[in-house]
Protein backbone atom coordinates (compact mmCIF):
# COMPACT_ATOMS: atom_id res chain seq x y z
CA UNK A 1 0.00 0.00 0.00
CA UNK A 2 1.29 3.40 -0.92
CA UNK A 3 1.48 5.86 1.95
CA UNK A 4 3.08 8.82 0.33
CA UNK A 5 3.36 9.91 -3.26
CA UNK A 6 5.38 12.85 -4.51
CA UNK A 7 5.36 14.11 -8.09
CA UNK A 8 7.68 16.66 -9.64
CA UNK A 9 8.23 18.63 -6.47
CA UNK A 10 9.97 21.95 -6.88
CA UNK A 11 11.03 24.31 -4.13
CA UNK A 12 13.16 27.42 -4.17
CA UNK A 13 14.19 30.01 -1.62
CA UNK A 14 14.68 33.58 -2.83
CA UNK A 15 14.90 32.48 -6.43
CA UNK A 16 17.47 29.80 -5.67
CA UNK A 17 16.24 26.34 -6.58
CA UNK A 18 16.62 23.91 -3.68
CA UNK A 19 14.59 21.02 -5.02
CA UNK A 20 13.57 20.26 -8.56
CA UNK A 21 11.83 17.38 -10.23
CA UNK A 22 11.68 15.30 -7.08
CA UNK A 23 9.35 12.35 -7.41
CA UNK A 24 9.14 9.43 -5.04
CA UNK A 25 6.74 7.17 -3.25
CA UNK A 26 6.81 5.44 0.10
CA UNK A 27 5.05 2.14 0.62
CA UNK A 28 3.75 0.87 3.90
CA UNK A 29 6.44 -0.71 6.07
CA UNK A 30 9.26 0.60 3.93
CA UNK A 31 12.41 2.13 5.38
CA UNK A 32 14.00 4.69 3.09
CA UNK A 33 17.38 6.26 3.71
CA UNK A 34 18.11 9.56 2.02
CA UNK A 35 21.80 10.27 1.58
CA UNK A 36 23.77 12.95 -0.19
CA UNK A 37 26.15 15.83 0.39
CA UNK A 38 25.24 18.78 2.62
CA UNK A 39 23.06 21.30 0.88
CA UNK A 40 21.66 18.73 -1.53
CA UNK A 41 18.09 19.42 -0.38
CA UNK A 42 17.52 16.32 1.77
CA UNK A 43 16.29 18.21 4.80
CA UNK A 44 14.23 20.61 2.71
CA UNK A 45 12.53 17.62 1.09
CA UNK A 46 11.59 16.27 4.51
CA UNK A 47 10.36 19.67 5.61
CA UNK A 48 8.18 19.95 2.52
CA UNK A 49 6.69 16.52 3.12
CA UNK A 50 5.88 17.38 6.75
CA UNK A 51 4.30 20.74 5.85
CA UNK A 52 7.03 22.77 7.55
CA UNK A 53 7.80 24.34 4.20
CA UNK A 54 5.44 25.09 1.34
CA UNK A 55 6.42 23.85 -2.09
CA UNK A 56 6.46 25.93 -5.28
CA UNK A 57 5.21 23.25 -7.59
CA UNK A 58 4.31 19.58 -7.64
CA UNK A 59 1.90 17.17 -6.09
CA UNK A 60 2.00 15.40 -2.74
CA UNK A 61 -0.53 12.75 -1.79
CA UNK A 62 -0.75 11.09 1.62
CA UNK A 63 -2.80 7.91 1.76
CA UNK A 64 -5.04 9.10 -1.04
CA UNK A 65 -5.56 12.58 0.39
CA UNK A 66 -4.08 15.28 -1.78
CA UNK A 67 -1.97 17.58 0.38
CA UNK A 68 -1.00 19.86 -2.46
CA UNK A 69 -1.37 19.91 -6.21
CA UNK A 70 -0.34 22.38 -8.90
CA UNK A 71 -2.84 22.06 -11.72
CA UNK A 72 -1.63 25.19 -13.53
CA UNK A 73 1.89 25.48 -12.25
CA UNK A 74 1.00 27.06 -8.93
CA UNK A 75 0.71 25.11 -5.72
CA UNK A 76 -2.76 24.74 -4.28
CA UNK A 77 -2.83 23.29 -0.78
CA UNK A 78 -5.79 21.38 0.61
CA UNK A 79 -8.01 23.18 3.14
CA UNK A 80 -6.62 23.40 6.68
CA UNK A 81 -9.04 20.70 7.81
CA UNK A 82 -7.52 18.17 5.40
CA UNK A 83 -4.01 19.31 6.23
CA UNK A 84 -4.71 18.71 9.92
CA UNK A 85 -5.84 15.20 9.14
CA UNK A 86 -2.72 14.63 7.01
CA UNK A 87 -0.40 16.07 9.66
CA UNK A 88 -1.61 13.49 12.18
CA UNK A 89 -0.36 10.75 9.88
CA UNK A 90 3.13 12.20 9.68
CA UNK A 91 5.69 12.16 12.46
CA UNK A 92 9.00 13.98 12.53
CA UNK A 93 12.20 13.64 14.52
CA UNK A 94 14.54 16.61 14.32
CA UNK A 95 18.28 16.88 14.36
CA UNK A 96 18.16 19.03 17.49
CA UNK A 97 15.41 17.01 19.23
CA UNK A 98 13.27 20.11 19.93
CA UNK A 99 11.85 18.65 23.12
CA UNK A 100 9.67 21.01 25.15
CA UNK A 101 11.97 22.09 28.00
CA UNK A 102 9.18 23.07 30.40
CA UNK A 103 7.55 19.63 30.25
CA UNK A 104 8.78 16.47 31.92
CA UNK A 105 9.68 13.57 29.67
CA UNK A 106 6.29 12.02 30.33
CA UNK A 107 4.43 15.22 29.51
CA UNK A 108 6.49 15.72 26.37
CA UNK A 109 5.10 12.40 25.19
CA UNK A 110 1.50 12.73 26.43
CA UNK A 111 0.87 16.39 25.53
CA UNK A 112 0.01 15.91 21.86
CA UNK A 113 -2.06 12.72 22.25
CA UNK A 114 -4.14 14.40 24.97
CA UNK A 115 -4.51 17.88 23.51
CA UNK A 116 -4.36 17.17 19.78
CA UNK A 117 -5.73 13.66 19.38
CA UNK A 118 -8.09 13.84 22.37
CA UNK A 119 -6.88 10.63 24.00
CA UNK A 120 -7.86 10.37 27.70
CA UNK A 121 -4.89 11.23 29.90
CA UNK A 122 -4.71 7.82 31.59
CA UNK A 123 -4.58 6.05 28.24
CA UNK A 124 -1.95 8.46 26.91
CA UNK A 125 0.10 8.01 30.05
CA UNK A 126 -0.01 4.22 29.88
CA UNK A 127 1.01 4.38 26.24
CA UNK A 128 3.83 6.83 27.03
CA UNK A 129 5.20 4.58 29.78
CA UNK A 130 5.13 1.68 27.37
CA UNK A 131 7.08 3.71 24.81
CA UNK A 132 9.59 4.76 27.46
CA UNK A 133 10.17 1.15 28.33
CA UNK A 134 10.70 0.36 24.68
CA UNK A 135 13.39 3.03 24.33
CA UNK A 136 14.94 2.04 27.64
CA UNK A 137 14.16 5.21 29.55
CA UNK A 138 11.48 4.12 32.02
CA UNK A 139 13.43 5.72 34.85
CA UNK A 140 13.39 9.12 33.13
CA UNK A 141 9.62 9.66 32.98
CA UNK A 142 9.76 12.48 35.52
CA UNK A 143 13.05 13.98 34.35
CA UNK A 144 13.21 17.25 32.43
CA UNK A 145 14.90 17.54 29.04
CA UNK A 146 17.87 19.48 30.45
CA UNK A 147 18.69 16.45 32.60
CA UNK A 148 19.01 14.14 29.59
CA UNK A 149 22.01 13.37 27.41
CA UNK A 150 21.73 14.01 23.68
CA UNK A 151 21.06 10.36 22.95
CA UNK A 152 18.38 10.16 25.62
CA UNK A 153 16.80 13.36 24.32
CA UNK A 154 16.61 11.99 20.83
CA UNK A 155 15.08 8.74 22.05
CA UNK A 156 12.43 10.72 23.93
CA UNK A 157 11.81 12.76 20.77
CA UNK A 158 11.24 9.51 18.90
CA UNK A 159 8.82 8.33 21.59
CA UNK A 160 7.02 11.66 21.43
CA UNK A 161 6.54 11.26 17.68
CA UNK A 162 5.47 7.60 18.04
CA UNK A 163 2.88 8.51 20.68
CA UNK A 164 0.80 10.11 17.93
CA UNK A 165 0.85 6.75 16.09
CA UNK A 166 1.94 8.23 12.76
CA UNK A 167 1.72 6.18 9.58
CA UNK A 168 5.10 7.38 8.48
CA UNK A 169 7.94 8.75 10.55
CA UNK A 170 10.52 11.16 9.13
CA UNK A 171 13.98 11.58 10.63
CA UNK A 172 16.03 14.65 9.80
CA UNK A 173 19.63 13.67 10.51
CA UNK A 174 18.66 12.21 13.88
CA UNK A 175 22.24 11.53 14.99
CA UNK A 176 24.08 14.51 13.52
CA UNK A 177 23.99 16.46 16.80
CA UNK A 178 25.26 13.50 18.81
CA UNK A 179 28.67 12.26 19.90
CA UNK A 180 29.65 9.05 18.11
CA UNK A 181 29.16 7.09 21.32
CA UNK A 182 25.58 8.34 21.69
CA UNK A 183 24.73 7.73 18.05
CA UNK A 184 24.50 4.00 18.59
CA UNK A 185 21.70 4.11 21.15
CA UNK A 186 19.53 6.20 18.83
CA UNK A 187 20.22 4.03 15.81
CA UNK A 188 19.35 1.00 17.88
CA UNK A 189 15.88 2.42 18.52
CA UNK A 190 15.40 3.16 14.82
CA UNK A 191 16.57 -0.36 13.95
CA UNK A 192 14.02 -1.78 16.38
CA UNK A 193 11.30 0.26 14.69
CA UNK A 194 12.43 -0.99 11.30
CA UNK A 195 12.13 -4.54 12.59
CA UNK A 196 8.52 -3.77 13.47
CA UNK A 197 7.97 -2.51 9.92
CA UNK A 198 7.37 1.07 10.91
CA UNK A 199 7.31 3.15 7.73
CA UNK A 200 10.25 5.52 7.92
CA UNK A 201 12.23 7.96 5.84
CA UNK A 202 15.59 8.79 7.33
CA UNK A 203 17.90 11.54 6.16
CA UNK A 204 21.29 10.41 7.38
CA UNK A 205 25.03 10.61 7.04
CA UNK A 206 25.41 7.20 8.70
CA UNK A 207 26.24 5.11 5.66
CA UNK A 208 26.59 1.85 7.53
CA UNK A 209 23.20 2.39 9.09
CA UNK A 210 21.63 3.21 5.72
CA UNK A 211 23.11 0.08 4.25
CA UNK A 212 21.95 -2.20 7.06
CA UNK A 213 18.50 -0.88 7.80
CA UNK A 214 17.07 0.71 4.67
CA UNK A 215 14.98 -1.17 2.15
CA UNK A 216 15.69 1.55 -0.35
CA UNK A 217 18.33 4.26 -0.56
CA UNK A 218 17.82 7.58 -2.27
CA UNK A 219 20.90 9.54 -3.26
CA UNK A 220 20.34 13.27 -3.69
CA UNK A 221 22.58 15.96 -5.05
CA UNK A 222 21.89 19.55 -6.08
CA UNK A 223 18.22 19.33 -5.23
CA UNK A 224 17.56 16.29 -7.35
CA UNK A 225 17.20 12.59 -6.81
CA UNK A 226 20.18 11.20 -8.66
CA UNK A 227 19.78 7.54 -7.95
CA UNK A 228 17.40 5.24 -6.13
CA UNK A 229 17.85 1.58 -5.36
CA UNK A 230 18.35 -1.12 -2.81
CA UNK A 231 21.30 -0.59 -0.50
CA UNK A 232 23.27 -3.17 -2.44
CA UNK A 233 22.63 -1.40 -5.72
CA UNK A 234 23.58 2.01 -4.37
CA UNK A 235 26.53 1.04 -2.23
CA UNK A 236 28.01 -1.79 -4.28
CA UNK A 237 27.05 -0.92 -7.85
CA UNK A 238 26.20 2.76 -8.12
CA UNK A 239 25.55 3.64 -11.74
CA UNK A 240 25.76 7.40 -11.55
CA UNK A 241 29.13 9.13 -11.49
CA UNK A 242 28.09 11.53 -8.74
CA UNK A 243 26.90 8.73 -6.51
CA UNK A 244 30.21 6.98 -6.98
CA UNK A 245 32.20 10.10 -6.15
CA UNK A 246 30.13 10.79 -3.07
CA UNK A 247 30.41 7.24 -1.71
CA UNK A 248 34.11 7.12 -2.49
CA UNK A 249 34.71 10.25 -0.48
CA UNK A 250 32.77 8.70 2.34
CA UNK A 251 34.72 5.49 2.43
CA UNK A 252 37.98 7.43 2.28
CA UNK A 253 36.95 9.48 5.26
CA UNK A 254 36.05 6.38 7.16
CA UNK B 1 7.32 64.51 67.72
CA UNK B 2 4.83 62.99 70.05
CA UNK B 3 3.63 59.45 69.73
CA UNK B 4 0.06 60.42 68.89
CA UNK B 5 1.29 62.67 66.09
CA UNK B 6 3.49 59.94 64.73
CA UNK B 7 0.61 57.49 64.70
CA UNK B 8 -1.55 60.08 62.98
CA UNK B 9 1.15 60.58 60.36
CA UNK B 10 1.48 56.85 59.77
CA UNK B 11 -2.26 56.61 59.42
CA UNK B 12 -2.31 59.31 56.78
CA UNK B 13 0.61 57.79 54.92
CA UNK B 14 -1.11 54.40 55.00
CA UNK B 15 -4.24 55.76 53.39
CA UNK B 16 -2.06 57.47 50.77
CA UNK B 17 -0.19 54.24 50.20
CA UNK B 18 -3.51 52.44 49.76
CA UNK B 19 -4.34 54.72 46.83
CA UNK B 20 -0.88 54.10 45.37
CA UNK B 21 -1.32 50.36 45.78
CA UNK B 22 -4.73 50.50 44.11
CA UNK B 23 -3.26 52.29 41.11
CA UNK B 24 -0.42 49.76 41.08
CA UNK B 25 -2.80 46.78 41.05
CA UNK B 26 -5.17 48.18 38.42
CA UNK B 27 -2.24 49.10 36.20
CA UNK B 28 -0.83 45.58 36.32
CA UNK B 29 -4.27 44.05 35.87
CA UNK B 30 -4.81 45.93 32.60
CA UNK B 31 -1.31 46.45 31.22
CA UNK B 32 0.00 42.89 31.53
CA UNK B 33 -2.64 41.37 29.18
CA UNK B 34 -2.82 44.51 27.03
CA UNK B 35 0.97 44.36 26.62
CA UNK B 36 0.66 40.83 25.24
CA UNK B 37 -1.87 41.97 22.66
CA UNK B 38 0.37 44.90 21.73
CA UNK B 39 3.37 42.58 21.43
CA UNK B 40 1.45 40.26 19.08
CA UNK B 41 0.37 43.28 17.04
CA UNK B 42 3.94 44.53 16.94
CA UNK B 43 5.05 41.16 15.53
CA UNK B 44 2.20 40.95 13.02
CA UNK B 45 3.13 40.29 9.40
CA UNK B 46 0.54 42.82 8.32
CA UNK B 47 2.03 46.30 8.02
CA UNK B 48 -1.29 48.06 8.70
CA UNK B 49 -1.35 46.43 12.13
CA UNK B 50 2.37 46.56 12.87
CA UNK B 51 2.77 50.19 11.77
CA UNK B 52 0.26 51.84 14.11
CA UNK B 53 1.43 49.63 16.98
CA UNK B 54 5.02 50.73 16.44
CA UNK B 55 3.84 54.34 16.48
CA UNK B 56 1.89 53.73 19.68
CA UNK B 57 4.95 52.22 21.39
CA UNK B 58 7.08 55.12 20.18
CA UNK B 59 4.69 57.69 21.69
CA UNK B 60 4.27 55.82 24.98
CA UNK B 61 7.97 55.28 25.52
CA UNK B 62 9.05 58.51 23.92
CA UNK B 63 7.07 61.04 25.96
CA UNK B 64 6.97 61.59 29.73
CA UNK B 65 4.43 59.53 31.62
CA UNK B 66 3.63 62.69 33.55
CA UNK B 67 2.54 64.36 30.31
CA UNK B 68 0.48 61.32 29.34
CA UNK B 69 -1.37 61.42 32.65
CA UNK B 70 -2.23 65.08 32.13
CA UNK B 71 -3.24 64.42 28.55
CA UNK B 72 -5.57 61.50 29.35
CA UNK B 73 -7.25 63.51 32.10
CA UNK B 74 -7.71 66.78 30.26
CA UNK B 75 -8.04 65.76 26.62
CA UNK B 76 -11.56 64.26 26.83
CA UNK B 77 -12.97 67.45 28.32
CA UNK B 78 -10.86 70.09 26.59
CA UNK B 79 -10.18 68.75 23.14
CA UNK B 80 -13.59 67.32 22.35
CA UNK B 81 -16.27 69.45 20.67
CA UNK B 82 -19.18 70.78 22.74
CA UNK B 83 -21.59 67.98 23.63
CA UNK B 84 -18.95 65.27 23.49
CA UNK B 85 -16.98 66.43 26.49
CA UNK B 86 -16.37 63.80 29.09
CA UNK B 87 -15.20 64.49 32.57
CA UNK B 88 -13.07 61.54 33.51
CA UNK B 89 -12.67 60.63 37.13
CA UNK B 90 -9.10 61.53 38.13
CA UNK B 91 -8.26 58.07 39.34
CA UNK B 92 -9.77 56.43 36.26
CA UNK B 93 -7.72 58.76 34.06
CA UNK B 94 -4.61 57.80 36.01
CA UNK B 95 -5.32 54.07 35.58
CA UNK B 96 -5.88 54.52 31.83
CA UNK B 97 -2.68 56.52 31.35
CA UNK B 98 -0.60 54.09 33.41
CA UNK B 99 -2.06 51.02 31.71
CA UNK B 100 -1.43 52.39 28.22
CA UNK B 101 2.09 53.42 29.14
CA UNK B 102 3.13 50.23 30.88
CA UNK B 103 1.52 48.05 28.20
CA UNK B 104 4.00 49.54 25.73
CA UNK B 105 6.97 48.63 27.91
CA UNK B 106 5.62 45.17 28.70
CA UNK B 107 4.93 44.62 25.00
CA UNK B 108 8.57 45.09 24.11
CA UNK B 109 9.61 42.74 26.91
CA UNK B 110 7.12 40.11 25.71
CA UNK B 111 8.35 40.54 22.16
CA UNK B 112 11.95 40.02 23.21
CA UNK B 113 10.91 36.89 25.09
CA UNK B 114 8.78 35.47 22.31
CA UNK B 115 11.46 36.07 19.69
CA UNK B 116 14.05 34.34 21.85
CA UNK B 117 12.22 31.00 21.68
CA UNK B 118 13.92 28.78 19.09
CA UNK B 119 12.06 28.14 15.84
CA UNK B 120 12.38 24.41 16.54
CA UNK B 121 9.78 24.67 19.30
CA UNK B 122 7.20 25.94 16.80
CA UNK B 123 8.18 23.26 14.31
CA UNK B 124 8.00 20.43 16.83
CA UNK B 125 4.54 21.66 17.89
CA UNK B 126 3.42 21.99 14.26
CA UNK B 127 4.34 18.44 13.27
CA UNK B 128 2.63 17.11 16.39
CA UNK B 129 -0.55 18.79 15.19
CA UNK B 130 -0.91 21.57 17.75
CA UNK B 131 -2.98 24.51 16.53
CA UNK B 132 -1.40 27.95 16.46
CA UNK B 133 -3.11 29.04 19.66
CA UNK B 134 -2.30 25.78 21.46
CA UNK B 135 1.31 26.19 20.40
CA UNK B 136 1.41 29.72 21.73
CA UNK B 137 -0.35 29.15 25.03
CA UNK B 138 0.92 25.66 25.90
CA UNK B 139 4.41 25.62 24.42
CA UNK B 140 5.70 29.14 23.80
CA UNK B 141 4.18 31.38 26.48
CA UNK B 142 5.21 29.29 29.51
CA UNK B 143 8.81 29.42 28.32
CA UNK B 144 8.53 33.13 27.58
CA UNK B 145 7.29 33.86 31.10
CA UNK B 146 10.33 32.22 32.63
CA UNK B 147 12.67 34.24 30.44
CA UNK B 148 11.00 37.62 30.94
CA UNK B 149 10.55 37.54 34.72
CA UNK B 150 13.73 39.57 35.43
CA UNK B 151 12.95 42.45 33.03
CA UNK B 152 9.28 42.42 34.08
CA UNK B 153 10.30 42.73 37.73
CA UNK B 154 12.34 45.81 36.76
CA UNK B 155 9.26 47.46 35.29
CA UNK B 156 7.04 46.49 38.21
CA UNK B 157 9.50 48.01 40.67
CA UNK B 158 9.56 51.18 38.61
CA UNK B 159 5.77 51.18 38.60
CA UNK B 160 5.66 51.25 42.41
CA UNK B 161 7.67 54.47 42.35
CA UNK B 162 5.93 55.93 39.29
CA UNK B 163 2.59 55.94 41.13
CA UNK B 164 3.85 59.14 42.78
CA UNK B 165 3.27 60.90 39.44
CA UNK B 166 -0.51 61.01 39.80
CA UNK B 167 -0.20 63.75 42.39
CA UNK B 168 -0.19 66.01 39.32
CA UNK B 169 -3.94 65.34 39.16
CA UNK B 170 -4.33 66.22 42.82
CA UNK B 171 -4.84 62.62 43.92
CA UNK B 172 -3.74 61.99 47.49
CA UNK B 173 -1.35 59.17 46.92
CA UNK B 174 1.54 58.36 49.23
CA UNK B 175 4.00 60.97 48.05
CA UNK B 176 1.53 63.85 47.93
CA UNK B 177 0.34 63.05 51.44
CA UNK B 178 3.93 62.97 52.68
CA UNK B 179 4.70 66.28 50.98
CA UNK B 180 1.64 67.95 52.52
CA UNK B 181 2.48 66.64 55.97
CA UNK B 182 6.06 67.71 55.51
CA UNK B 183 5.07 71.34 54.85
CA UNK B 184 2.42 71.31 57.55
CA UNK B 185 4.77 69.94 60.21
CA UNK B 186 7.77 71.78 58.84
CA UNK B 187 9.74 68.51 58.95
CA UNK B 188 11.33 66.17 56.42
CA UNK B 189 10.36 63.15 58.50
CA UNK B 190 7.12 62.41 56.57
CA UNK B 191 9.07 62.32 53.27
CA UNK B 192 11.63 60.02 54.81
CA UNK B 193 8.93 57.69 56.15
CA UNK B 194 7.24 57.71 52.73
CA UNK B 195 10.56 56.58 51.29
CA UNK B 196 10.51 53.65 53.70
CA UNK B 197 6.99 52.83 52.53
CA UNK B 198 8.12 52.64 48.90
CA UNK B 199 11.07 50.53 49.95
CA UNK B 200 8.82 48.14 51.87
CA UNK B 201 6.45 47.80 48.92
CA UNK B 202 9.31 47.06 46.57
CA UNK B 203 10.75 44.57 49.01
CA UNK B 204 7.45 42.68 48.70
CA UNK B 205 7.58 42.95 44.89
CA UNK B 206 11.15 41.67 44.89
CA UNK B 207 10.21 38.73 47.12
CA UNK B 208 7.27 37.81 44.90
CA UNK B 209 9.43 37.80 41.78
CA UNK B 210 12.13 35.88 43.54
CA UNK B 211 9.61 33.21 44.51
CA UNK B 212 8.20 33.11 40.99
CA UNK B 213 11.66 32.65 39.52
CA UNK B 214 12.37 29.91 42.00
CA UNK B 215 9.11 28.18 41.15
CA UNK B 216 10.04 28.19 37.46
CA UNK B 217 13.60 27.03 38.06
CA UNK B 218 12.57 23.38 37.76
CA UNK B 219 13.64 23.44 34.11
CA UNK B 220 16.28 25.13 32.03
Amino acid sequence: MQILHVENLRKSFDGQTILSNVSLEISKGEVIAVIGPSGSGKSTLLRCLTLLERIDQGKITVEGDVMVDSPNGHPRYAPEETLRKIRLKLGMVFQNFNLFPHFSVLQNITEAPVHVAGVPYEVAKANALELLEKIGLSDKADAYPYQLSGGQSQRVAIARALAMKPDVLFFDEPTSALDPELTGEVLKVIRALAAEHMTMMVVTHEMAFARDVADRVIFMDNGQIIETGTPDQIFLNPTNERTKTFLQRFSENG
Amino acid sequence: MEWTNLIKLLNLLCSGALTSIQLFCYTLLFSLPLGLAVALGRMSKRPYIRGPIKFYILIMRGTPLLLQIIFVYFAPSFMMPEGFRINLDRFVAAVIAFSLNYAAYFAEIYRGGIESIPQGQYEAAAVLGFTKSQTFFRIILPQVIKRILPPISNEVITLVKDTALIQVLGISELFRVAKNESSRLFSTLPLFVAGLFYLAMNWVVTRVFHLAEKKLSYYK
